[in-house]
């Protein structure tokens, strides 16, 4: 009995999630031809990654584009978690709640109404030029990279407020005081203490926002249209149209080395710093 | 956090306001939008009216979408609870072995989506599996596997061993003392990470585009909807399902955070 629990207990995750992810990294050094996937090993998938020049500017606008959208959930969530912990008690979880519950919502359904929000005939467009900003309605956010980074940062900023808001939280007040008994001004203290000390908190902020950023392909699917391609969207295309399966599952290595090297990147700075308070 | 000069309180307040306003802006304009009807592709605001969710009720797809929605959480749920349960009462308190294989359950969560969907897809096909709702339901549970794995595993890590201990010393058995004691101290747990697991598969999307067969998902039928533009009863049944995950929010907070808050005070 205990025998068999045991065989389950390693069975199951080992067989629906080690054995698919090893046959797709093998598929990667797979071919296609004429429709079919040919069994023989080559490095082909790699070297056109590397050779082709399309595929690397992607990658690194890619990468750039969801680095973006990581410092502007940063920049906005980080005075909104600053905020939480001036508030006393019950208002701070309450407030809290309120800020992560859209992460909860609909993602497609938030992706379509940020659309139609940034869209030619969409509020903003419609706000700016009622408030007399703009003449006519601009093409700025739509279809395009700018509409893929704020739709993308609009959905991510509440993955950000959480871990800035539990290192922030965790900071003893008995060091805020210190110095203000030291007779450092708030900005001081600010820069000198609770900065430094929340640094941990930003860096895991900043690469989960990272890796749900690369890691998406609808957003920029509804919202990029033409020019705004990005590396998940030419992934996902490898599936569909272009149907060239190992040449997606080499595309989806490169992805995964740097989900995994963003990952690795915030573990280390989250806690480092971290344990040495 | 010591007293801040005034003027900063105000500037972080109103950077908070304006981050709630963007949060909560997507969700409001579908749901504003439900209470009136649209023509030519403007909204008339004159008159609120409930035609939307008259359509809704006649418009056979999505409701269907629904249906299978429902269908694919609920045995994601029941698979996930019971095999997330399993696996922490196997791993707690064990040590070997048991750092690697957390980690194998938390890949399908770290990994980004489309990767685990691809790995699964290949998978199904070099097995000879079908995409059906067979496939769908596979990629959900090891999906949310990983939830239900940890809240399980955190409240088996906070129950007090006396308990245990007490049962063997009154004489229990093994099987008795894991009915009459663990399971029911692991109840809210199991319940909290049901939901917690009913609310991600409801909203899965991007494992569900890769994996499904010929019937999909609501957000899967939504996002193929979307590209030729929503019809009106769709803002309908968006303020229905914000309802609804909001409910699934509060349930899930009622199951999950009360016993800790309680502990914590005592």
């Amino acid at each position: 009995m205990s025998q068999l629990v045991t065989v389950l207990a390693f069975a199951l995750p080992v067989i629906f999630v080690l054995v698919p992810l090893a046959i797709f990294l093998v598929y990667s050094f797979f071919s296609v031809d004429q429709g079919t996937i040919v069994y023989a090993p080559t490095l082909g998938n790699y070297v056109r990654f590397f050779t082709d020049p399309i595929f690397l500017p992607v990658f690194w606008n890619t990468i750039v584009l969801c680095v973006s959208v990581a410092v502007i959930c940063i920049l906005l969530a980080y005075p909104a978690a600053y905020f939480l912990t001036t508030l006393k008690g019950r208002w701070r979880y309450a407030l809290l709640m309120l800020l992560l519950v859209p992460l909860l919502m609909s993602y497609v359904i938030k992706i379509y109404a940020i659309r139609s929000i940034l869209g030619l005939n969409g509020f903003l467009n419609k706000a700016l030029v009622a408030l007399g900003i703009l003449d006519q309605p601009s093409t700025l956010f739509v279809f395009n990279m700018n509409a893929i980074l704020l739709t993308l940062s609009l959905l991510l900023i509440p993955f950000a407020i959480l871990p800035i808001f539990l290192s922030l939280e965790r900071i003893p007040q008995t060091l805020l005081r210190a110095s203000d008994d030291l007779g450092a001004s708030s900005l001081q203290t600010f820069l000198r203490i609770t900065l430094p000390l929340s640094l941990p908190g930003v860096a895991s902020a900043a690469s989960f926002v990272f890796v749900l950023a690369i890691g998406d392909f609808l957003t920029p699917q509804m919202v990029g249209g033409i020019s705004g391609f990005t590396f998940g969207r030419i992934l996902y295309s490898q599936f569909g149209t272009a149907y060239n399966w190992p040449f997606g599952a080499a595309l989806s290595v490169a992805l995964a080395i740097v989900v995994i090297a963003a990952i690795l990147v915030g573990e280390r700075f989250g806690r480092s710093r971290g344990t040495s308070v | 956090m010591s007293a801040l000069p005034r003027p900063s309180t105000i500037f972080l307040a109103a950077i908070t306001a304006l981050v709630a306003v963007l949060l909560y802006s997507p969700l409001f304009v579908p749901i504003v939008s439900s209470f009136f009807s649209i023509a030519h592709g403007d909204v008339d605001w004159s008159s609120p009216t409930l035609s939307t969710y008259r359509a809704l009720a006649g418009n056979h797809d999505i409701l269907a979408a629904l249906r299978t929605t429902l269908i694919v959480g609920l045995c994601t749920v029941v698979l996930s609870v019971v095999s997330g349960t399993l696996l922490a009462l196997y791993y707690h308190g064990r040590r070997s072995g048991r750092s690697i294989l957390q980690f194998i359950i938390f890949l399908p969560f770290l990994m980004p989506p489309i990767i685990s969907g691809l790995a699964l897809l290949i998978f199904f096909r070099e097995i000879g599996l079908e995409r059906s709702l067979l496939t769908v339901v596979i990629g959900h549970t090891v999906f949310v596997l990983a939830i239900v794995y940890r809240t399980v595993l955190m409240r088996l890590q906070s129950m007090s061993r006396t308990l245990v201990e007490a049962s063997y010393d009154l004489g229990a058995t093994g099987w008795q003392t894991f009915w009459r004691i663990i399971l029911p101290n692991l109840s809210s747990a199991m319940v909290g990470g049901a939901i917690l697991a009913f609310a991600l598969s409801f909203d899965e999307t991007m494992i569900t585009i890769l994996v499904t067969g010929t019937q999909s998902t609501l957000p899967v039928r939504l996002w193929a909807m979307m590209r030729l533009g929503f019809s009106p009863d769709i803002n309908a049944l968006v303020a229905l399902i914000l309802m609804f995950t909001v409910l699934l929010c509060v349930l899930a907070a009622r199951f999950l955070i009360p016993r800790q808050m309680a502990t914590e005070r005592n």
